[in-house]
């Protein structure tokens, strides 16, 4: 079976390759017989690395320990569905998952492409035949997920304890599909400077693509913040660590190229910090995988030092390079004729929102990368911990949602006074309001209120804009409140669609305000029967129930929470868990959430004697709010992704007959129309 | 109306204040990053500069009471490897250096273990105790099962 998988990544390699030379000889001699046979060449790559992919599989759920990564990453007691996850556990698996996605996504591109863009698919293509080369090379020759052990070990040593939890086995995945995703834009985009159709044709056919992959960076780094939040048991969920930055940076990019190509659909201008940002999105996705694999950079959860690293960085560089030198070579033609004309215009506002979310990328990358950097120029590493991205942010955060607010409203080109009056009146007075109401409760904190004063007003934009869109329909078409409310987001699904993930993503940072400022802390020693109280809680520690499998063995605590009232609310049960392969204790935390706050209590020592327990408990307040945001900004992305090919044909007929009111109805669906 | 130099103006403010924020939180928070060795080598000049030392669990000297949440250990230079994965013997044989690590009111790390690799955050105070405001661990993915089972 492993000789398959070896066989199967051997010939993937070979029609990758072919598929390059094929795509491009296709062009240049104008014989699209070998575009075709290209084509051909990528499903069949992606039918070679999904056997593969199986074969890796079929040895894990075995238990086939004559595979080293099968021995090295699971046991014959590991649950079937981590057997399952195990895939991407390892540095080869994981490698392995990507160069599969890779595949897959190239095929679907072909695919969708089989008679569009046949001017530039080809190249693009071949530009992603390239990354899937660089892949499919690393796992033939470099880290072999198909190598055998020269004697067979009777039991695998086990999945990482960690790793054994719901968010993990998603949380991968997720961030590896939007990763992964992230290079049919480019690949796109490159073929744009390849063949000089520099309009934004590439844009439009890949915009699909980035905002697909913009949905999963968002969940790959949700999931990654709840893995954190219930497993690692110190109360937070993000702790600015190099794995993570490498995760977020990518999408702070993608958040700003889904925003400034906008600009370009509409005004024709920024084509070369479009093309740049999408590079440099999908620079980031390789750089992450550099810093995580390649151990230059410690964290604390850099799983697998390897000899990656100088394979990474190598083909980053010559990425870099290479796609630098074809922006230099076509910049005369990526001048655009158009300009800014004011700064009270919607073009600035998206400017100045690109120019902080690339400031704030920067900030994280120099942040992860200053201890090599120190060293290579001081001698000395130094490093700077989660204040220093904390201090960075913060402003340049209340920056951001400042803009998420005006963004949307102002016009294009030049606003006039009266517009700004009509358009944020309201909201201002709603955000001056809760800035008030949060003083006179006692908030003190000048940060908080003004977070939450912004975040009140950006609020506010959005239901201005929600109830203009819907008193429209109601004049026009004499459609009911409800009604009109339902039509406008479902036949408008970009606009409000992106005005949904907003909102989403002001609850979320409401979530991340309230939980950075407020959490309070409690360790306490307790005998069964004791109690002690954090906030308005009091716990009382009932005792100790303890369970063997041969799996693990976990010794559990019961403690009872009282309300204020004296009341019992729940009986909570933090749990020490030992796993037996490994050798390795883990710590089960016990979470009650409510939209006020998290209770959340780690059993954090147990007393030789088995009385006493040690508990570490943490009050949280609004973190509930993260993952409500996180929710709502997944329905929002649903919302914009769904495919709304009637009403576009209905626009269509409407702006051929073009009266007035018809035209003010197809307005609101232009993406950001105005 | 020349508006474009206009525009340059704004986003120069923009990416300048970026720079200040930046610069300013490096002055603020950075700390040295230093292996056990480097840290011995240094000890006179480090003061009471906060510091991440990277170093390793030194079997036998583990002390950890679970009611008061203190970890008491020693840390160890972590050995270099040669290219087979191997500790490389030192050529001249050193005086082993390791510092005392007392770690008080923070969960004893699941990771955690006497041979482990461990990044403690904190400080170096007098007699050569480094005081711990955390002790990290990094976790390896891959297990090598105790060859006594």
């Amino acid at each position: 079976m492993p000789q398959l998988g070896n066989l199967a990544l051997a010939i993937a390699l070979i029609l990758a390759v072919y598929s390059i030379v094929a795509n491009i000889y296709g062009m240049r001699r104008n014989a699209p017989d070998f575009v075709v046979s290209a084509r051909h060449a990528i499903w069949s790559m992606c039918a070679m690395v999904t056997i593969a992919v199986v074969v890796l599989w079929v040895a894990l759920l075995r238990s086939d320990f004559s595979l080293e990564y099968a021995a090295s990453y699971s046991s014959s007691t590991l649950p079937t569905a981590y057997k399952i996850t195990a895939l991407w556990a390892g540095q080869q698996g994981s490698l392995l998952l990507w160069t599969w996605l890779l595949a897959i996504f190239t095929s679907v591109a072909a695919f969708q492409n089989r008679r569009r863009n046949p001017d530039t698919a080809p190249y693009a293509l071949a530009v992603l035949a390239g990354v899937a080369i660089f892949f499919l090379w690393m796992l033939n020759f470099v880290t072999r997920p198909f190598d055998l052990l020269p004697a067979i070990p009777a039991e695998g040593s086990d999945l990482n304890p960690l790793l054994q939890n719901y968010w993990m086995a998603i949380h991968p995945p997720s961030l590896y599909i939007g990763y992964v995703s992230a290079s049919v834009p480019f690949a796109f985009g490159a073929a744009a400077l390849i063949t000089g159709k520099l309009d934004d044709g590439w844009i439009r056919s890949t915009r699909r693509w980035a905002i697909f992959s913009w949905f999963f960076l968002t969940l790959g780094n949700l999931f990654g913040a709840r893995w954190a939040y219930e497993v690692l048991g110190w109360g937070g969920y993000w702790a600015w660590d190099p794995v993570e930055n490498a995760a977020f940076m990518p999408w702070l990019v993608m958040t700003a190229y889904l925003h400034s190509v906008m600009i370009q659909e509409r005004k024709d201008m920024l084509k070369v910090w479009n093309l740049s940002l999408i590079g440099l999105a999908f620079g980031l996705t390789l750089f992450g995988t550099f810093i995580t694999r390649s151990g230059v950079i410690s964290s604390v959860h850099s799983f697998t030092q390897s000899g990656l690293g100088p394979y990474f960085l190598s083909f980053l560089i010559a990425v870099t390079v290479a796609y630098t030198a074809l922006l230099i070579f076509r910049s005369k033609q990526l001048r655009s004729p158009a300009e800014f004309e004011s700064y009270l215009s919607r073009e600035a506002a998206f400017l100045f929102n690109n120019l902080i979310l690339v400031g704030i990328t920067f900030a994280v990358f120099w942040g992860t990368i200053f201890p090599v950097l120190s060293e290579a120029v001081r001698g000395v590493k130094i490093t700077v911990g989660p204040p220093f991205f904390n201090r960075v942010n913060a402003p340049l955060a209340l920056g951001l949602v400042f803009l998420t607010g005006i963004g949307p409203l102002i016009a294009w080109r030049r606003t006039t006074a009266d517009n700004l009056v009509r358009s944020f009146a309201a909201p201002v007075a709603i955000g001056v309001a809760t800035g008030i109401i949060g003083a006179a409760c006692g908030l003190r904190q000048w940060y908080v209120l003004t977070a939450f004063s912004l975040a009140a007003f950006v609020m506010g934009t959005v239901l201005v804009e929600f109830r203009r869109g819907m008193n429209a329909r109601r004049h026009l078409l004499a459609e009911p409140r409800a009604k009109a409310l339902v039509n406008l987001v479902a036949k408008n699904n970009r606009r409000y669609g992106g005005y949904v993930i907003h909102v989403g993503v002001i609850v979320a940072f409401i979530g991340i305000v309230g939980s950075s400022f407020f959490r309070t802390e409690v360790k306490k020693s307790v005998h069964a029967g004791d109690s002690f109280t954090i906030g308005s809680y009091t716990l009382r520690f009932l005792g100790f129930s303890e369970v063997d499998t041969p799996h693990l063995a976990s010794a559990t605590a019961r403690v009872e929470v009282l309300g204020p009232d004296g009341r019992e609310i729940t009986v909570m049960t933090p749990a020490k868990l030992f796993y037996i392969r490994a050798q390795q204790p883990a710590t089960l935390v016990a979470i009650r959430s409510t939209p006020l706050n998290d209770l959340y209590v780690v059993l954090a020592g147990i007393d030789d004697s088995g009385q006493t327990a040690t508990f570490e408990v943490f009050l949280t307040p609004l973190v509930f709010w993260l993952w409500a945001g996180g929710l709502l900004m997944v329905l929002g992305t649903v919302i914009v992704m769904w495919p709304n090919v009637r009403e576009r044909a209905a626009i269509a007929t409407v702006l051929s007959r073009s009266s007035s009111a018809d035209r003010e109805l197809a307005d609101l669906a232009a993406p950001g129309g105005d | 109306m020349n508006i474009r130099p206009r525009f340059f103006i704004g986003a120069g403010l923009i990416i300048l204040a970026i720079g200040y924020l930046i610069g300013n939180a490096m002055r603020t928070t950075s700390e040295y990053y230093l292996t056990v060795t480097e840290v011995a080598a240094r000890q006179s000049e480090l003061g009471a500069q906060a510091l991440r030392v990277a170093g390793r669990v030194k079997p036998g000297t583990v002390n950890w009471d679970p009611n008061t949440l203190t970890l008491k250990f020693e840390i160890v230079p972590i050995p270099d490897l040669d290219a087979a994965g191997a500790p490389i013997k030192p050529v001249v044989a050193t005086e082993p250096v390791s510092f005392r690590v007392v770690a008080a009111g923070e969960p004893k790390p699941d990771m955690f273990a006497p041979g482990r690799d461990v990044i403690v955050e904190g400080k170096l105070g007098a007699g050569g105790v480094i005081t711990a405001t955390q002790v990290l661990t990094s976790c390896a993915s891959k297990y090598k099962p105790k060859q006594s089972q």
